[in-house]
């Protein structure tokens, strides 16, 4: 089912949580809202499953306005962040509920009950209560209860939240082949930008109840349009920059920045005034400057952490503080604290930001 | 949340509402409005206010009122306190025990203690006369010293209930942080674990001070001459009866508004000091050389018995063989059951037909309210909220004698049936359901609800099916504590009762007031038990104490 969000707000008093916001989730999509608390992606959520009613704007499921339609009617299939477990019940009787209320004949019941215990992995603990499961496995429950009745959209409200870090990885991998599986349209819930990322067909960036940005997880991440979408998704340098020349010619944009001068590739020229957004592993580290190279600029190491697979530095260069990740510390060169270094950066990768 | 849902609890709360202004309001407003009519013209007039704060009659009504429960708050702190501190961190034996007989006295009705009281310290007690027969002259227990005695061992129990939730509620970090940071063990008493656990302790101390001033049995039963606030509104409601009420009138505002000032103390003043903590590790308990344990299991197993003695006495008397006020201790007889149950069966009947009236509204009312209450904040459930706990700050005395002169004539005549008594038994105890269901309700996340809605339940009976049954221990727990506390009611029942629908608790009043033990003991008996059985099924089938109920 293709869900169609035209020109949503929602007020709480006089706060706006959602900001007139409009984009369309395609049929058969994993599409993520992402953005900080309060950023309005719950409250979005929300709205579809019929438990706030937007106060301007149009939800559609296909072409049928659901506005008005009773949350109880909707057909969405909803994972709530606490997993919401109805605790006087079994795990059966928890995902037989849905079906139990579309009065289906008791056979079916079960059938369909056990079929989608097994594809979550859950067969064999039908009698066991909410309390008696695992964190990872109250989240199953929640999952089968919410897609035994074949809903049209399958809603999470950030899943995985409660589970501890080496299961989330593992539950996020099992949701998206579960999703893979049934494919159904599933929009889902998280301030995580890296469980976004890992996750989503699409992603939509909330901030302050307003859209950000919207895209593949890629997209997002190597083209950044405002320096908020630059900082939440991974971590960015963001160098503040004047325009001094622009050739239209070769496409190379020239941008003074704290007194030095960095070449930028641009297709279009941009206003004077300019933000730049290197991502940490964009720069690259000498020792001695290397011949011929461009945007090459001196810099003094102010820390070194090694995170395994990258090492991290903070140096101070440009006149601020620059974030480098060096893939394979071992092969590029490790230096210490203090150390004197060059840094350089690639004209085709920094991101012009407009905003 | 689900705005197009609120038509039914629109209407629901417009009826609660209903409620509450029908029986709390609006004779709260008349009797303060006949305060202010004179008896004389029928017209406006202070001269009951006047007439009160003239006469030392009047005055030394408020001054013994005062007294008494100043006294009582400060034998109620004396005995609670350590109480509380020795049970929670030393190693005593038989502490569980000791733990469930400590909380008993503050859910047995205080006007039976003082019964057991007047048979042993009274003109003809058997104390009494033991004492003196060795030649021991003793005081008498007519007068303020046997009603501070009555009310300290019936109400430390709420003392010891919050300062212990206090106690346990610490972790044993903090102190841990305060030994690290360099203090002494007593330093560390005196400036972590004191100031955390001060709140409860003036908590405490506000509910005693408040449920004596508003206690009209063992005032009545053995003040004698000794007059306190409640017993003399009391009075002067009998004697204005069909008249302008204007002095009892007087006298229940004076009343109310001293219960109210500490309710609300208690409510902006303490929970407002009172500290949110989470305990993950519990203090440790501390084990002691053989001889302070001893001597401090001594003064906790002595308390104990002090405050339950007396109703072991009354279960005594109730076969031991009596003849008026003479008792022939030692001699088993069942004449005083055969009286209750075969010439004045009566009074057991009302009592059980009028509370389970009672709790039953109170319940369904409870439920209904709990949901308003929890779920749908706002100013309307806000104000649903302090409205239905109102009556909790309102004397028993006060609220009979309100609803008694408002409901006497007009559009609604009340006064003289039952239904009044099941009227005056609901508001007063409905708090009870409330509380317990909707602190439950409170642990119940909205989501769960959600969750069954969004699954295909329209929302009432997703809160029927789902909500319902989860509140479920909650409501009954509100259920027993509503059943046995209207059952032991005295204090508006006596203003409100008319000659057919005596309760068990008038029959004991009455009887105890013309000398009569021994039937009054049976009755006594048989509510004592009807108040326990409940009690011990709570704490057995639900797991709930009477600690967290009330």
């Amino acid at each position: 089912m293709r869900v169609e969000f035209k020109g949503i707000t929602k007020k709480f008093g006089p706060l706006k949580a959602i900001d007139d916001v409009s984009l369309t989730v395609e049929e058969g999509d994993f599409f993520t809202l992402l953005g900080p608390s309060g950023c309005g992606k719950t409250t979005l959520l929300r709205t579809v499953a019929g438990f706030y009613t937007p106060d301007a704007g149009e939800i559609l499921f296909g072409t049928r306005r659901i506005n008005d339609v009773p949350a109880h009617r909707r057909e969405t299939g909803m994972v709530f962040q606490n997993y919401a477990l109805f605790p006087h019940m079994n795990v059966f009787e928890n995902v037989a509920y849905g079906l139990k209320v579309r009065r289906l004949p008791a056979a079916t019941v079960s059938a369909r009950v056990h079929e989608i215990l097994a594809r979550v992995q859950l067969d064999g603990l039908e009698r066991r209560a909410p309390s008696q499961l695992s964190g990872g496995q109250q989240q199953r429950v929640a999952l089968a209860r919410a897609l035994v009745i074949s809903p049209q959209v399958l809603l999470m409200d950030e899943p995985l939240s409660n589970l501890d870090a080496k299961l989330r990885v593992g539950m996020r991998e099992e949701i998206k082949r579960i999703q893979r599986e049934f494919k159904t349209t599933t929009i889902y819930v998280t301030h995580d930008q890296e469980e976004a990322m890992a996750i989503s067909d699409r992603i939509a960036i909330m901030n302050r109840g307003r859209l950000e940005r919207i895209g593949t997880p890629l997209e997002i991440y190597l083209r950044p349009n405002s320096r908020f979408v630059a900082e939440f998704m991974g971590s960015s340098n963001i160098l503040e920059g004047r325009v001094a020349a622009y050739d239209p010619g070769a496409s190379l944009l020239r941008a003074e920045v704290h007194g030095e001068t960095l070449v930028l590739q641009a297709p279009e020229p941009a206003q004077r005034e300019i933000g730049i957004a290197i991502r940490p592993e964009w720069i690259r580290l000498f020792e001695h400057p290397p011949a011929g190279a461009v945007n090459l600029f001196p810099g003094e190491i102010l820390s070194a952490s090694f995170l395994g697979s990258i090492m991290r530095y903070r140096l101070s260069g440009l006149g601020q503080v620059m974030l480098v990740e060096v893939l394979d510390p071992q092969q590029a060169g490790v230096w210490r604290e203090g150390a004197r270094v060059f840094f350089a950066i690639d004209p085709a990768r920094p991101v012009i930001l407009t905003s | 949340m689900l705005r197009r849902y609120s038509g039914t609890w629109t209407i629901v709360l417009v009826l609660a509402f209903g409620v509450l202004f029908l029986a709390v309001v609006y004779p709260l407003f008349y009797i303060f409005k006949a305060s202010f009519i004179s008896p004389e013209t029928g017209g406006f007039s202070l001269e009951s206010y006047r007439t009160f704060f003239r006469y030392p009659y009047y005055l030394r009504c408020l001054r013994n009122s005062l007294f008494v429960s100043g006294m009582a708050t400060f034998f109620a702190l004396v005995i609670g306190i350590p109480f509380a501190f020795f049970l929670a961190r030393l190693r005593i034996p038989g502490k569980n025990i000791l733990k469930t007989l400590g909380t008993l006295p503050l859910i047995l009705p205080t006007f039976i203690g003082a019964e057991a009281w007047l048979m042993l310290l009274g003109r003809n007690g058997l104390l009494f006369r033991l004492l003196q027969h060795i030649g021991l002259e003793i005081p008498t227990i007519y007068g303020w010293r046997g009603i501070v005695l009555v009310f300290s061992l019936q109400f430390f129990p709420f003392v010891f209930l919050m300062v212990s939730a206090a106690i346990n509620s610490i972790d044993s970090s903090l102190e841990e942080a305060a030994v690290n940071l360099g203090a002494s063990r007593l330093r560390v008493f005196r400036t972590v674990t004191l100031p955390v656990v001060t709140p409860a302790v003036l908590g405490g101390a506000l509910v005693v001070f408040y449920l004596s001033i508003e206690n009209f049995g063992v005032p009545i039963l053995i003040g004698e001459d000794f007059r306190v606030l409640s017993v003399q509104a009391y009075n002067e409601f009998i004697s204005e009866m069909g008249g302008n009420p204007s002095m009892a009138g007087a006298l229940s505002m004076i009343l109310l508004a001293i219960t109210l000032g500490l309710t609300v103390l208690q409510k902006y003043w303490v929970e407002r000091k009172s500290y949110a903590m989470t305990s993950l590790n519990p203090l440790e308990v501390k084990r002691l050389r053989p001889l302070p344990t001893f001597l401090i299991w001594l003064f906790c197993a002595g308390v104990v018995a002090v405050a339950l003695f007396p109703f072991v006495v009354v279960v005594i008397s109730s076969v031991t063989k009596t003849q008026g006020p003479v008792m022939y201790w030692g001699q088993f007889s069942l004449d005083n059951f055969a009286k209750a149950f075969i010439v004045a069966p009566r009074p057991i009947i009302n009592s059980f037909f009028l509370a389970t009236a009672a709790t039953v509204l109170g319940m369904v009312f409870g439920i209904v309210v709990s949901y308003l209450i929890v779920r749908r904040r706002g100013a309307a459930g806000y104000l649903l909220d302090l409205l239905i706990m109102l009556p909790l700050a309102i004397a028993g005395t006060v609220l009979g004698i309100a609803l008694a002169v408002a409901y006497n004539k007009g559009v609604i005549v009340l006064t003289g049936t039952w239904m009044i008594l099941v009227l005056a038994y609901f508001i007063r105890k409905v708090p009870f359901s409330i509380k317990t269901t909707a602190s439950l309700l409170h642990q119940i996340d909205t989501s769960i609800e959600e969750a069954s809605i969004n699954l295909g339940v329209p929302p009432l009976r997703s809160f029927l099916k789902i909500v319902v049954p989860l509140m479920l221990p909650g409501i009954l727990a509100g259920a027993i504590i509503m059943w046995v506390t209207t059952l032991a009611e005295l204090s508006s029942t006596i203003v409100l009762y008319y000659g057919p629908w005596a309760t068990m608790t008038v029959e004991i009043f009455q009887r105890i007031g013309s000398g009569d033990f021994g039937p009054a003991s049976a009755y006594a008996t048989i509510l004592i038990f009807a108040v326990l059985i409940p009690l011990f099924v709570l704490n057995k089938v639900l797991g709930k104490d009477l600690g967290s109920a009330l």
